[in-house]
């Protein structure tokens, strides 16, 4: 879970663009997590965070996060999203 | 905690700020004060009326399914039985963040550049709404509408049938705009939009929302100011918005702040990667993007029940950049189609038909669906599989299946 608000809020900074209330962020470029059904599903969030969609960066495919580190934050995510 | 306060990054910084009983405007304001906002944070809402945004709060949350704060689609049996559909039900779908109304200013002092033409020059709104008016009825699309049907489960809303309206557009026909700047440059093949909305703090070749399309869309393309008889609502692109018949949504690009007449195809992410139709597992700018739309058609009555003797089955139909010619229902899962019947107005081949069936049913479970042609070209019964899950005209995944008791 450390792990996980960590590749979150810094690697990855997924803040700048996303509202996720555990991790306190409040970026409102992508969808607001929180809100978002599809954010509670971790093959979902995976696969939005290894491929990127639009301006999100490809995390996974274009090598920004480790295998590791994608399945980390996805799953935090998936965790914590609307919560 | 308080190891990723000492975070560099701007949002996380300003957290305390937000965290600290910021849900009030003042609150907000006063961390404004602190830092330099951003559009992202400055158009922030966190808290809207029934669930929906502020900035989308006059909507009808119940027409909507929300995927998310940015992507919401309609019910499939809210697009109403009147051809268009009513705002307060068509779907969001916004790729950067709707620009607030401070961010907008006075909308007739709206600017939009016009370039690749032998006079280039700027427009006001107030300008535009002196030079021509037309009013055009469009489908209006996302290129991922139906991407829920889609086994491989591409990323991206998982929309259905309801990210799609039908809309009728005012404004001014990019056509006289041409003829006031004295024709288009030489050389030019594409008609390049640009949005006005990318925040400032983003990398525009990641994330400008620019679109090219092929340069004959210029003939049928208007810079539009109003939809269904009010300012477009800037949740839809207002205060003007690119309108492309025919093309998918995001072609019509929102807050347009400048039209080029272009030798080449736009060069950012979201026209060289996002919007490409490829096979699963391939990406790439070879690959052709989201214009055209095919022909396509669902039934939008019944969806689950009916009682049974004659039982009405209602839809729409368009053929994309194409008027539809005609539509075929099947209640017994495309074994046997009969052809349906156009009813309502025509309102020009960019916009959908309404198309009713009348079919006497006994107690049972019918697998209904609807097969629409245009141009000699009809609905294939399967998806056309790609990566993204664009695209979708099969009839098959838009079938319903009834209890008739």
């Amino acid at each position: 879970m450390k792990k996980g608000l960590e590749i979150f809020n810094e690697k990855a900074g997924c803040a700048a663009c996303h509202v996720l209330k555990h991790a306190g962020s409040q970026g409102n470029i992508g969808p607001n997590l929180d809100m978002s059904k599809d954010a509670k599903n971790v093959a979902y969030v995976k696969k939005m965070v290894h491929e990127g969609l639009g301006v999100m960066p490809a995390f996974g495919e274009d090598g920004i996060l480790t295998p590791e580190e994608v399945d980390i934050v996805s799953k935090y995510v998936a965790k914590v999203a609307g919560k | 905690m308080g190891e990723i306060m000492k975070n560099k990054k701007m949002i996380n910084s300003s957290r305390r700020n937000f965290l600290a009983g910021s849900a009030t405007v003042a609150g907000v304001a006063a961390a404004a004060s602190v830092m330099p906002i951003t559009i992202a944070q400055a158009n922030h809402t966190d808290k809207g009326t029934k669930g929906l945004p502020k900035w989308v709060g006059w909507k009808k949350r119940s027409a909507l399914i929300i995927h998310s704060d940015k992507g919401m689609e309609t019910h499939r049996d809210a697009i109403g039985s009147s051809v268009i559909t009513p705002l307060r039900h068509v779907y969001i779908r916004n790729n950067m963040p709707t620009m607030s109304d401070a961010q907008i200013g006075k909308k007739a002092n709206w600017k939009l550049t016009v370039e690749g033409v032998k006079k280039p020059r700027t427009f006001t709104l107030a300008q535009l709404q002196q030079l021509g008016q037309t009013t055009v009825a469009t489908v209006l699309q996302c290129s991922g509408n139906g991407r829920g049907f889609f086994n491989h489960k591409p990323s991206g809303s998982q929309w259905k049938t309801g990210a799609a309206a039908c809309l009728v557009w005012t404004g001014c026909p990019v056509s006289e705009v041409v003829k006031a700047c004295g024709g288009i440059a030489s050389g030019a093949k594409f008609m390049t939009s640009t949005g006005a909305d990318m925040p400032a703090s983003m990398d525009p070749k990641k994330a400008l929302v620019e679109r090219s399309v092929p340069l004959k869309v210029y003939k049928d393309a208007i810079l539009a100011w109003e939809v269904n008889g009010v300012d477009i609502p800037n949740a839809h692109g207002g205060p003007l918005r690119t309108i492309t018949p025919g093309y998918f949504g995001i072609n019509n690009v929102k807050h347009v702040g400048k039209l080029a007449f272009t030798a080449k195809e736009s060069s950012v992410k979201y026209m060289k990667s996002s919007y490409r139709i490829s096979p699963i597992g391939k990406k790439g700018s070879q690959y052709p993007t989201c214009w055209e739309m095919p022909v396509k058609s669902w039934i939008t009555s019944p969806l689950t029940r009916a009682k049974n003797g004659n039982v009405v089955i209602q839809g729409v139909a368009f053929g994309g950049t194409g008027k539809v010619g005609s539509v075929k229902v099947s209640v017994d899962g495309g074994k046997n189609w009969k052809s349906a019947k156009f009813v309502g107005p025509d309102l020009g081949k960019f916009a959908w038909r309404q198309f009713v069936f009348e079919a006497n049913l006994k107690k049972g479970t019918y697998k209904i669906a609807s097969k629409a042609s245009a141009g000699g070209k009809s609905q294939p019964k399967l998806r056309m599989e790609n990566r993204r899950g664009y695209a979708h005209n099969g009839w098959l995944d838009h079938s319903v299946d009834v209890k008739v008791s």
